[in-house]
């Protein structure tokens, strides 16, 4: 197990390049730049801006420096400067004056005193939390139903269960959003219809610190209304797949033998029938935790959603690499801990 | 009931891997940023009574929430900034050499109590600042507002060497100011120091002459110099923090400045705090502020409605599919305004491309626009008909009062008569003309397409073909050789002059008229000696009525003889109100927060 996890993370490394490689080439080889507006800035204000962020160079020079800014550790003699063109993500310190500083991600054409590493620090998080909430709901939701229906088979359970799922997959949080906030926020007055209430500093740069109800009154709602959709996908996922495994040989042996139905159902055909909702579970995850454009917007939650969607609108180059290789590092680690969950729950899956 | 036990302890071994380190470990204390609550401080007699006052009589503090609208603020960098809500922090927390008066757009003195013009012998006029004394650098130190202090303990005070370290860092390339252009347009020397073709200050028009006056010469006479000192990228700034902490200045806790309101707290992509600067003396174009403390949060149209209605906005922009709901109830529509906003729509022509150069068919599809009917069923925001491209009330731009018949306007039967002059030349049929229409990518744009497509379909008879591009990509294209024959543009004020409409978009290598080697190479393709003649002029005339005259006669060969746009719309804004909320509202897009007051024993 722990070599292929290793190898893995070797895979990882290479996979990383590929997508910054491709990313970087379709972003510049799409028409427009960063500095395009309605009102048109004269070439002489285009070169200065252009300059300012190396864009002058040749495409070649721009990538070398982005990979050795991102990939190479670089040494210095000073920390965390505040500075906005030296801004490191991982900054380890050996002595006073002897730094290792890894990960720049570089600078945000959008905001002159902002680094993409200032997203990934005061946004992520809170994508994460929220991210986490909705996938809580949609599990908790989502495997009971579809246990229930697949154990109904054609009852009432079943229909009944299957119907919230379709409400949860055909009404998207683009409607039920402003239909909760309509209802809870503005009517009843029960919680507020905007905002997010963890403030940093966060557990482990990531969690918030009170989880009393100053988190929960602004973090129900759209936690609620990002999971209803995926909960949906997870219940439809469990039902076919437990419907599936009812059905198998050593399901019928099982029960030959005499084993008690509820053990039948929970030791053996539930187990079994989590492989393909562990496998969804991977890139739901990674799409959950790196931020939900609509459901921040709606909420008026200050997450990394919104970054993938302006980045790539505006040409905010750093932007797109940084929020583009995120992801794609968010759902190689999640497709890796499903894999290690795949011999978790089926013991003849073994990976040396 | 065991299989649930079973299912529940699986499904928290599922999270216990997800949710793990979420337990609750020991906190570190949120760091605490204490308020303080500024009351009014104005002295009032005291009664001595035997019995103390009530403790109730502490009024509340004046504090209002606004909204911004989704998305961070680009920057607090007077320097930098070239969106709205940029300017909107920088014109609250800094005031200019001269200041505009928000509504009639007036150039009234701001940090200049007066300032004298001289006409050089070159050409050139260089006009010197008196500075107003005694305005110091503020900051907020996490419970106050405090003076700035220099290497001595005195504190620092507002001089033309601030301003002189504004303007200059401003033109530095290194600073790569975007709008460094419009200094870099009007300004003697500014252009070539900007465009680094020399690094010596002392080449940029503008000198200290003492701690309290500055001289700034422009290329020629004009009527807007003036408001141009008065912009925001020739603010004085505070050079000793911008060296200490370079770009992360504007950031809360470094952020100084010395205007109506100074920074309080930035969240980025979550809200920013002004907070009423008490050192501020109070001058008659920004007057010492009454609201204590203005919050902008960064919502989205909708959100923002919601927040409104639940009490939790003093003011919201009317979201468009909010605004026939707004209209027909009572409460909400007494709370609306509707109020110009100082931009025009409009479609432009390519001249050079087929069909489209001739100017009879420009004016054909241009006086066949219904613009009232496609505002009172597509737009429904109350906006005006323009009838030609520079907004009436900027200084120069001719109104509808004393020109009501200047421009063009919807005339079917003229519009059916131009394009049969032209298809009885050409021998052909409306059906046959091949026209395309191209638009950026958006709900807005489509549904106003869609309805002039309908308009032209309907009065002339011709099928317009519909095109979008995604917004980067379409600015592209309208500015090179592949301009569609049609396409949409909008442009909104930088200063309020007729100059920054029709001359800055339109002239030779204007915005929307591009010129490589001296020849048009995009947008409308556009050159006419006459009209550019009169643009200059126009620029130069210091009687204002005569001025109004000169781009009235521009305007009338911009938009009928030559017919090079279709004006469509001229911009408003609608926006509700609390009504415990005095307020004014802006035309330049700037609010004066100093000049509002609200009466919180009112709020709800």
């Amino acid at each position: 197990m722990g070599r292929f996890i290793i190898r893995r993370l070797l895979y990882m490394v290479v996979v990383i390049l590929v997508v910054s490689f491709i990313t970087f080439g379709l972003m510049h080889a799409v028409p427009g730049g960063p500095f395009d507006a309605e009102k048109a800035l004269p070439p002489d204000i285009i070169k200065n801006l252009e300059k300012r962020y190396h864009l002058d160079e040749p495409l070649v020079m721009q990538y070398l420096r982005y990979l050795n800014a991102v990939f190479i550790p670089q040494f210095s003699s000073e920390g965390l400067t505040g500075d906005v063109e030296d801004d490191s993500l991982v900054n380890i310190k050996i002595t006073d004056t002897f730094w290792i500083k890894w990960m720049n991600f570089g600078p945000t054409f959008s905001s002159r005193s902002r680094t993409v590493n200032d997203i990934f620090r005061q946004q992520l998080p809170i994508s994460v939390q929220l991210g986490l909430n909705a996938l809580f709901v949609a599990l908790i939701l989502g495997i009971p139903l579809g246990i229930i229906s697949a154990l109904k088979q054609n009852t009432i359970f079943d229909y009944l269960s299957m119907s919230i799922a379709i409400f949860g997959v055909s009404v998207p949080v683009i409607v039920l959003g402003p239909l909760m906030i309509w209802i809870f926020a503005v009517t009843l007055k029960w919680v507020p219809a905007t905002g997010w209430g963890a403030q940093p500093p966060y557990v482990l740069g990531v969690f918030p610190s009170d989880l009393g109800w100053k988190y929960w009154e602004k973090a129900l709602m759209p936690s609620i209304a990002l999971g209803l959709g995926s909960s949906a996908i997870i219940a439809r996922l469990t039902r076919a797949s437990l419907l599936q495994v009812i059905r198998e040989d050593y399901i019928r042996t099982a029960r030959a033998k005499g084993v008690k139905e509820s053990m039948v159902i929970v030791r053996h055909a539930l187990k079994n029938s989590m492989i393909p909702v562990v496998t969804i579970l991977g890139p739901m995850i990674a799409a959950l935790v790196t931020g939900t454009f609509v459901t921040e917007l709606t909420f008026g939650i200050p997450g990394m959603g919104k970054y993938f969607v302006t980045s790539i609108t505006n040409r905010d180059y750093p932007v797109i690499m940084g929020t583009i290789l995120l992801y794609a590092v968010f759902l190689v680690v999640a497709n890796l801990l499903v894999d290690i969950m795949y011999a978790f729950l089926d013991p003849r899956i073994r990976y040396d | 009931m065991r299989s649930k036990f079973f299912l529940i302890a699986g499904l928290l071994i599922v999270l216990s891997m997800i949710l793990g380190a979420c337990q609750p470990a020991p906190a570190p204390e949120p760091e605490t940023i204490v308020q303080t609550v500024i009351v009014e401080g104005t002295p009032q007699t005291v009664i001595v009574t035997a019995t103390p006052e009530p403790v109730e009589e502490v009024e509340e503090m004046k504090a209002i929430t606004l909204n911004f609208g989704p998305g961070d603020i680009p920057t607090l960098d007077p320097s930098l900034g070239t969106d709205t809500t940029s300017i909107q922090i920088a014109v609250e927390t800094f005031v200019g050499l001269t200041r505009l008066h928000e509504v009639t757009n007036a150039v009234e003195p701001g940090m200049a109590t007066e300032w004298s013009s001289v006409v050089n012998e070159d050409g050139t006029e260089t006009i010197t600042f008196k500075l107003r004394e005694g305005i110091s650098w503020v900051r907020y130190n996490g419970n106050e507002v405090e003076q700035v202090l220099d290497e001595e303990g005195n504190p620092r005070m507002v001089t033309a060497n601030d301003f002189y370290y504004g303007i200059l860092r401003t033109l530095e390339p290194e600073t790569a100011s975007g709008y460094a252009y419009v200094l870099g347009m009007t300004m003697k020397g500014a252009n070539d120091y900007n465009n680094g073709d020399t690094d010596d200050p002392a080449t940029v028009g503008v000198e200290v002459i003492d701690d309290y006056t500055i001289a700034l010469t422009f290329i020629e006479p004009a009527a807007y110099n003036p408001a141009i000192a008065g912009m925001w990228i020739a603010y004085a700034e505070p050079s000793w923090i911008i060296e200490e902490r370079g770009d992360k200045w504007t950031e809360t806790g470094f952020f100084q400045s010395y205007g109506p309101y100074t920074l309080k707290e930035w969240i980025h992509d979550s809200y920013i705090t002004l907070v009423a600067n008490p050192f501020w003396p109070g001058i008659e174009s920004a007057p010492t502020p009454k609201i204590q403390e203005v919050t902008w949060l960064m919502l989205d149209a909708s959100p923002a409605m919601a927040e409104y209605e639940s009490g939790n906005t003093e003011s919201v922009a009317v979201p468009l599919a909010d605004m026939d709901r707004v209209k027909a109830d009572p409460e909400l529509s007494a709370q609306l305004v509707v109020a110009p906003d100082f931009c025009t729509y409009y479609y432009g022509f390519n001249t050079s491309a087929p069909v489209v150069n001739d100017v009879r068919v420009r004016r054909a599809l241009s006086m066949a626009i219904d613009r009232q009917s496609l505002i009172d069923n597509v737009l429904k925001g109350g906006q005006e008909p323009a009838q030609w491209f520079s907004r009436p009330g900027l200084a120069g731009a001719p109104t509808m009062e004393t020109h009501p018949d200047l421009g063009i306007k919807s005339d079917p039967a003229a519009a059916v008569a131009e394009l049969q002059s032209y298809l009885d030349e050409m021998g052909t049929t409306a059906a046959e003309l091949d026209l395309t229409l191209m638009f950026n990518t958006s709900e807005g744009h489509r549904k106003i397409a869609e309805a002039i497509q309908q308009m032209w379909k309907d009065t002339l008879g011709v099928d317009v073909k519909l095109v979008n591009q995604e917004w980067k990509v379409y600015l592209d294209t309208i500015k090179g050789a592949d301009t569609p024959q049609i396409y949409r543009l909008g442009w909104c004020l930088d200063y309020p002059d007729a100059n920054n409409f029709i001359r800055e978009n339109f002239a030779p290598n204007g915005s929307a008229n591009p010129f490589t080697d001296g020849k048009p190479s995009g947008g409308v393709f556009y050159e006419n000696d006459a009209f550019n003649e009169l643009l200059l002029e126009a620029a130069r005339e210091q009687d204002p009525v005569q001025r109004v005259e000169l781009y009235a006669q521009a305007e009338e060969i911009l938009v009928v003889e030559d017919a090079v746009i279709a004006p469509i719309y001229w911009y408003t804004r609608n926006t509700l109100t609390k009504p415990y909320l005095t307020r004014t509202f802006s035309t330049g897009g700037q609010e004066y927060i100093e000049k509002w007051d609200v009466d919180m024993s009112a709020k709800p």
